[in-house]
């Protein structure tokens, strides 16, 4: 599903360089990253899901050549291949859970909204356990339910591929299972491909993969650790 | 576009306040300069029609502007006044109708007009109900005095004392009431006519009361002589003006000394409009003549340069608010960074969100737009009614 | 400054209550109909409005035939219709007293007598009143059957004249042959009263009523009134009374308004007075115009006058 070649990204004038030689992520694999903060982990999901741009390399997600993509095309490529989930949510405070859930499709024209794609938003939004409360806005939700909403909205367009960025970083136990569900699940159903930025060790045994990113901070290649094995901090 | 819209619009729905303080302030802007241009152009459009309709105006000396004011809109500043003989003297001179005019008291809100019977076929003023007054102590309202104080032919009005306390005052008058005129939208709507002796009768110029001859009035004599009986303050002075007392009802002293607040000179032509103008040019005469169309020019000349004012003003306040407006959107701006960032990650392109934001410019001021629109509307229509109950109450 | 501008917001203010402009006349030109209404308070004025205005007008004069006109009071319905008259003739000196309680457009009144205000006979007698010692007085009241006087009845006339005239003009010559032709019958009558007069002399006479004071001035009568009606047998106080001022005043001609009873003839015949019929005409005669009346008026006189 995700293979990048020898990529290449620097923060402006800063010190900080992100070096990728290699990584691939298999479809449907369920990858969890993990490494020091700071590190590029965040960035990478960026780069992936073409909201930064690398200085040189190739990142080809399905069968596209992202870094080959205009802006307009990676959005497009964005909005219908990748799920995004957010540490923070984002979810926008003037837009009720429902509304929040629609926005892909409100802000790009190549999703069309229609009565079929409110259908399964209501659905999503039921079968996260949030459906009586549509017509609430961020500010009125729990950690836990801003999450699963969230979530709903990466959701909703069926992506093939989810980048969750620290999904489970702002929640309890019981919604970091929770989420952590939904996520697996819909990857599970769909065949769809999983990476998932983690600090959580706890979490760490429910995927297939782990990924360390200290070896893109050192010498070391190839650094890939299969579940349970352990990783150094 | 549909979802850029809905976005924007959900934007300033939630943030009700911040939209309605800026629709507001954007709206005043709007409609300030525009409902005061209304307003004077209204204004100057009804001054002017009713001034070009009174050829010519003779009052006491003193202020050109109030004598127009009293005289053509009844308004409560009574200019200095004049004599009865100045009527007389423009009569008998053939040069013109003369048209006196006493407003000097009220009915509640409403003026009473102390008049003849050629002003209402001079200002071409017809009947609704009713009749025309006939006798001294009746009464002919305008449309709008009639709803407003709720009377119709057959009642009575009363006329309003000039003051509670003062035993030498002024005294109501009862008046019947015989006729009720149609709407002709001009200040006669709020006007209670009355005959020019049923004024002075008002004033307590001319009077009624028992027959001092008669033995039931001996308590208010005061003095009795072979041709000439004085009577005291005790004697019995009618209210009213009944058919049984109608003729107790006399006046003291010569007529010709009358007071009147002014006169409307009607010329039979124009050679008789400058003749008689012609006779106050010296000035020494005890009193001006005008043409109320030359005043209220200068009046709208006066009220153009006051507009134009208040509108480099309001242009002032416009910069301002303009400025604080755009600092409140750069500063909003700002603060939706993440969002902004947000919709980015999710696939939403710049050109998405400088057309979401500017959607809710272009929100804001249609709707300051819409509301300065309406405001503008219900004052071309209904700020006379307004107005005129602020002015009249 | 402050007064300035409030003049300004009033004017603004006030004139907003108005919703619509109205056309303007820059000066009145008086469209007078084809035909005058003219009004008048008697029958003498009608009839010298009737003669000078001639096909010009239709002369109205609304007081009912058995009234005297100089006490009548018309109705709100009648004071209307004098209202809408394009001329209204007033006799003036306090004749037809609801005219002064009446509403009435005083641009088209014309008073007959009110340029010979130093002509107008005072009633004696009279009681005026005023509230407190240095008020104005009340007025006390003249003698109204002004045009007995034919002198005054020409001067009348001639004021309906300079009216009409000054609302048609057009037809100037007209009116003005019209009440020249008048003015020769008027003064031919007042000549016909003067010589009746001479022959008179100093004759006592007796009024049966005060209505001829302009009467006796214009034409030298020595008369005096008493206060009879012609359709009403005075009292014997009555009787007493007038024995009493033959005393003084020896009178053998009574001058009556209409024709008295005939009891009240006899009895006045038994004193040698003889009844002379001279009516004033303030309304209109059951036959003939205001013009014969004088005429019968004046026969009667040079009647007694001659014997």
């Amino acid at each position: 599903m995700i293979e990048i070649k020898d990529l290449r990204f620097q923060y402006g004038e800063g010190d900080f360089c992100l070096d990728i030689p290699h990584l691939q992520v298999k479809e449907g694999e369920r990858v969890a990253i993990v490494g020091p903060s700071g590190s590029g982990k965040t960035t990478l999901l960026n780069l992936i899901a073409g909201i930064a741009r690398p200085q040189s390399g190739q990142i080809i997600t399905g069968a596209t050549d992202i870094s080959a993509l205009d802006d307009g095309a990676i959005r497009d490529f964005r909005i219908e291949t990748i799920g995004l989930i957010f540490q923070e949510f984002e979810l926008l405070e003037y837009l009720d859970v429902l509304d929040n859930v629609l926005l892909p499709y409100r802000i790009n024209s190549a999703l069309r909204l229609d009565a079929t794609v409110m259908q399964r938003a209501r659905e999503l939004l039921t079968s996260v356990g949030i459906g009586d409360k549509l017509d609430r806005h961020p500010d009125k939700l729990s950690q836990g339910e801003k999450q699963r909403a969230a979530v709903c909205r990466a959701l909703l367009v069926k992506p093939p591929l989810l980048l969750a960025d620290e999904p489970t970083g702002n929640l309890d136990v019981m919604n970091k299972d929770r989420v952590l569900d939904i996520l697996l699940d819909y990857a599970s159903d769909n065949n769809a491909t999983l990476v998932t930025v983690t600090h959580d060790r706890d979490l760490l045994d429910r995927f297939e993969r782990i990924v360390d990113f200290k070896q893109f901070l050192s010498d070391s290649r190839d650094g890939v650790a299969a579940p349970g094995q352990g990783l150094d901090e | 576009m549909s979802g850029i819209f809905y976005l924007a619009w959900r934007y300033l729905a939630f943030n009700r306040w911040k939209t309605s303080i800026l629709v507001g302030s954007i709206m005043l802007i709007i409609y300030l300069p525009v409902g005061l241009n209304v307003v004077v152009e209204q204004s100057g459009e009804h001054l002017t029609a009713r001034a070009e309709a009174t050829p010519l105006l003779v009052g006491a000396k003193g202020s050109p502007l109030e004598l127009v004011l009293n005289s053509l809109y009844f308004s409560l500043e009574t200019p200095e006044i004049m004599q009865y003989s100045e009527a007389a003297s423009i009569m008998d001179s053939g040069l013109a109708e003369a048209v006196p005019l006493y407003v000097r008291f009220r009915s509640r809100a409403q003026p009473i007009v102390g008049t003849s019977v050629e002003y209402f076929s001079f200002r071409e003023l017809r009947l609704a109900d009713g009749r025309m007054s006939a006798f001294l102590g009746e009464c002919v309202l305008g449309a709008a005095a009639a709803d407003a104080l709720d009377l119709a032919p057959g009642d009575s009005v009363v006329s309003s004392p000039e003051t509670a306390f003062n035993l030498a005052g002024i005294y109501p008058l009862k008046m019947k009431v015989t006729g009720v005129l149609e709407r002709n939208f001009t200040q006669d709507d709020h006007a209670i006519f009355v005959d020019i002796k049923t004024a002075w009768i008002i004033e307590g110029l001319g009077h009624g009361h028992q027959d001092l001859a008669q033995p039931e009035a001996a308590s208010a004599v005061l003095e009795r002589t072979e041709d000439n009986i004085v009577a005291n303050a005790s004697v019995v002075q009618f209210n009213e003006i009944t058919e049984s007392n109608i003729d107790t009802f006399h006046f003291h002293g010569d007529l010709a000394e009358y007071p009147l607040t002014a006169v409307i000179a009607l010329p039979r032509d124009q050679k008789s409009g400058v003749i008689l103008m012609g006779r106050y040019v010296d000035g020494s005469a005890a009193s001006q003549i005008l043409r109320p169309r030359d005043v209220v020019d200068e009046l709208l000349d006066t009220i153009l340069t006051i507009q134009q004012f208040i509108v480099a003003a309001v242009i002032i306040v416009a910069i301002a608010t303009i400025a604080t407006a755009a600092l409140v959107f750069l500063l909003s701006l700002r603060l939706r960074r993440s969002e902004i960032d947000t919709i980015g990650k999710i696939g939403g392109g710049r050109w998405h969100v400088a057309s979401m934001l500017l959607t809710e410019i272009v929100i804001v001021l249609i709707l300051s737009s819409a509301l300065a629109t309406g405001l503008t509307i219900l004052t071309w229509r209904y700020g006379s009614a307004i107005i005129e109950s602020f002015v009249l109450s | 400054m402050y007064r300035g501008v409030s003049l300004i917001l009033i004017a603004m203010l006030l004139a907003c209550t108005q919703e619509e402009s109205r056309e303007s006349t820059a000066a009145t030109e008086f469209a007078a109909p084809d035909t005058l209404n003219i009004y008048t308070v008697n029958n003498p004025l009608a009839y010298f409005a009737e003669r000078i205005a001639g096909d010009r007008a239709e002369v109205s004069f609304a007081a009912p035939p058995d009234i005297d006109p100089a006490n009548w009071s018309p109705d709100a319905e009648t004071i209307i219709e004098y209202q809408q008259a394009d001329l209204i003739v007033l006799n003036g000196a306090g004749y037809a007293a609801w005219v002064t309680n009446a509403v009435l457009p005083r641009s088209r009144l014309v008073d007959t007598t009110s340029t010979l205000a130093d002509r107008l006979i005072p009633i004696e007698n009279a009681v005026t009143h005023s509230h407190g010692p240095a008020a104005d007085h009340s007025h006390s009241g003249t003698a109204f059957t002004t045009w007995l006087d034919l002198d005054i009845a020409i001067e009348q006339a001639r004021s309906i004249l300079e009216r009409l005239i000054r609302i048609r003009p057009d037809n100037e010559s007209e009116f003005r042959q019209a009440f020249a032709e008048l003015e020769a019958d008027l003064r031919a009558a007042d000549a016909q009263l003067q010589a009746a007069a001479e022959n008179l002399g100093n004759q006592a006479i007796l009024f049966s009523h005060p209505v001829y004071q302009y009467l006796e001035r214009r034409y030298a009568l020595n008369g005096y009134s008493v206060h009879w009606e012609p359709d009403v047998m005075p009292e014997e106080a009555d009787w007493d009374q007038l024995q009493a001022v033959l005393q003084q005043h020896p009178a053998k001609i009574m001058i009556w308004e209409a024709d008295p009873l005939p009891e009240t003839t006899r009895r006045l015949a038994d004193l040698g007075i003889e009844c002379v019929v001279f009516q004033p005409g303030g309304n209109r005669p059951l036959a003939g115009d205001w013009l014969d009346l004088l005429r019968q008026g004046i026969a009667a006189l040079e009647g007694v006058a001659a014997m």
